[in-house]
């Protein structure tokens, strides 16, 4: 472990961003970082609203059509290297969102995270719960810190 | 220079580190007053109406729950009502109560949310921390009755999924889970109420006053912090066997919308244990009904946000005209009327004591322009 990421594991901020979900999932994953019941903080692991701050981005929601250009614009905002999280059914296939009836598409819908930006980890769930969510960041950071 | 225009226009959003959720807000100021605010939703719009349409009622009432990851429970059992009201189900008695049982810690959880984002907010992160820990104790009980934390889908029409039917062991968890929320929540407001630099921060910030309240239809509990005396569960039938206050505070400032909804967690803890004490035995779930084609039916119950509305019509068991109207739309208006001839370092404060729902509000919206 180089000395950058040892200090990179001391410190990692991960921004959520909503991109029209239900807030079901959003609430969920601050409930995991921030309540004193899960406690992420503990583990270093901060919440952020600044994405220049940032290590690791967490996505929740189907990525409305609106939200496609503020989403593309927050991933590149992250400096180098970052990881993106995609939490909860819609974020990872579009959820109830994606297709009306059967297989056509929706019109508001600009499809799931991954087709949008790379997604390096997936957390499963409607709502994903919190303790997935904790999981979901443990697995996923090996890549982060592993980065030169 | 035209006297009327007002030069500085702060913007913030659709994605800002302020705002939690998306949504743009336009405040013009003038030596830092706030003369005018504009809040613009429509980035979350996801179109569930166009997705329910011509789906069977009971697949489109499951995707109702979807709306809002926060009133997911009343969100459905409005929708359950709908379709009820339309058929003329009559349902057991029990179910009905247990429905309650569930759409009370609802309220209570979505009111302790408020709690800790409007803490947050004021910068006192203690108290928000304690009340996201005793809202965990809500997420437990919702998780024991129907199975899952945020969506728990428990009204079924003609009752209640049976998955939600209450044995002893649960009601015993409920009893000790609402007794310690009632413990807890008192502490927190005594220590809120007696804390100066909290109250002095609070009291007096983005008042809004009846008359204005009234002509902009804002509902729910922050009308009741202006003090009209108006709740949806007094007209509610299935709230006729319980006996609770309907909350009013008089000055519709900060103060009053946190202590609104301190006393509605009291009211719900007594909701739940006057239902816990006299659950009636029998079935849960009455699948007699037969389908038939309605008119478009219309129902209101009381979310945890204000006055919730549900219509939709049904032909050959499926759902046409859906119309979904969510409470935070008219607190809109409160919100940015509130702000105005504040300092603006009180906005953030004037737009969370609304209890702003941003995701569940994004509806199809018409755009009528008159001359």
């Amino acid at each position: 472990m180089g000395i950058k990421s040892y200090a990179r594991a001391r410190a990692i901020h991960a921004m959520l961003v909503y991109t029209g979900g239900c807030n079901g999932c959003d609430i969920e994953i601050v409930n995991a970082v921030f309540s004193p019941k899960y406690d992420a903080e503990q583990y270093k692991i901060f919440l952020t609203w600044n994405p220049r701050e940032a290590d690791v981005l967490i996505v929740t929601g189907p990525v409305t059509k609106q939200n496609k250009k503020p989403l593309k614009e927050i991933y590149k905002a992250i400096p180098e290297p970052k990881l993106v999280i995609a939490a909860g059914a819609c974020a990872l296939m579009g959820g109830v969102y994606k297709n009306i009836h059967g297989d056509i598409p929706s019109e508001e819908i600009a499809g799931p995270v991954e087709e949008i930006i790379p997604v390096d980890a997936k957390i499963p769930g409607c709502a994903v719960r919190p303790e997935d969510v904790l999981a979901g960041a443990v697995s996923a950071l090996p890549k982060l810190l592993e980065a030169k | 220079m035209d006297k009327n225009v007002i030069e500085t226009e702060i913007t913030m959003g659709t994605v800002h580190s302020a705002a939690i959720e998306p949504y743009r807000v336009r405040l013009f100021v003038e030596d830092e007053i706030v003369k005018d605010a504009e809040i613009t939703v429509g980035v979350n719009h996801r179109g569930v109406e166009r997705i329910m349409e011509g789906l069977p009622v009971e697949k489109a009432n499951s995707l109702t729950e979807k709306i809002c990851g926060i009133c997911s429970g009343v969100h459905l059992w409005n929708s359950v009502l709908v379709a009820e009201k339309g058929l003329e189900v009559e349902i057991p008695e029990r179910a009905s109560y247990i429905r309650i049982i569930v759409a009370e810690l609802e309220r209570i959880h979505s009111h302790l949310l408020y709690l800790a984002h409007g803490n947050e907010v004021l910068g006192h992160e203690t108290f928000s921390m304690r009340l996201f820990y005793i809202r965990e104790t809500v997420m437990e009980l919702l998780r024991i009755i129907g199975g899952n934390r945020v969506q728990y889908g428990v009204p079924i029409i003609g009752g209640i999924r049976p998955r939600a039917e209450l044995d002893e062991m649960k009601v015993q968890k409920i009893r000790e889970g609402i007794d310690y929320i009632r413990g807890k929540v008192k502490e927190f407001a005594d220590r809120f109420t007696s804390d100066p630099m909290i109250m002095s921060r609070i009291t007096g910030v983005c008042p809004l006053n009846r008359k204005d309240a009234l002509r902009l239809a804002v509902t729910g509990p922050t009308l009741r912090a202006t003090g009209v005396e108006f709740d949806t569960r007094k007209e509610m039938e299935c709230y006729d066997p319980f006996e609770f206050d309907v909350i009013t505070q008089d000055d519709g400032d900060v103060k009053s919308n946190l202590l609104v909804r301190v006393f509605e967690i009291f009211e719900s803890v007594k909701i739940i244990k006057q239902a816990l004490k006299n659950l009636p035995e029998g079935a849960v779930v009455d699948r007699s009904w037969e389908m038939q084609d309605t008119d478009i039916t219309k129902s209101y119950v009381e979310a945890p946000r204000g006055t919730l509305y549900h219509s939709y019509a049904l032909e050959d068991g499926r759902v046409r005209n859906v119309v979904i109207r969510t409470p935070s739309i008219a607190n809109i208006g409160a919100m940015q009327y509130a702000l105005i001839g504040h300092h603006i370092t009180d906005a953030q404060l004037g737009i969370v004591q609304c209890d702003p729902c941003f995701t569940c509000t994004d509806r199809a919206i018409e755009i009528i322009k008159r001359r």
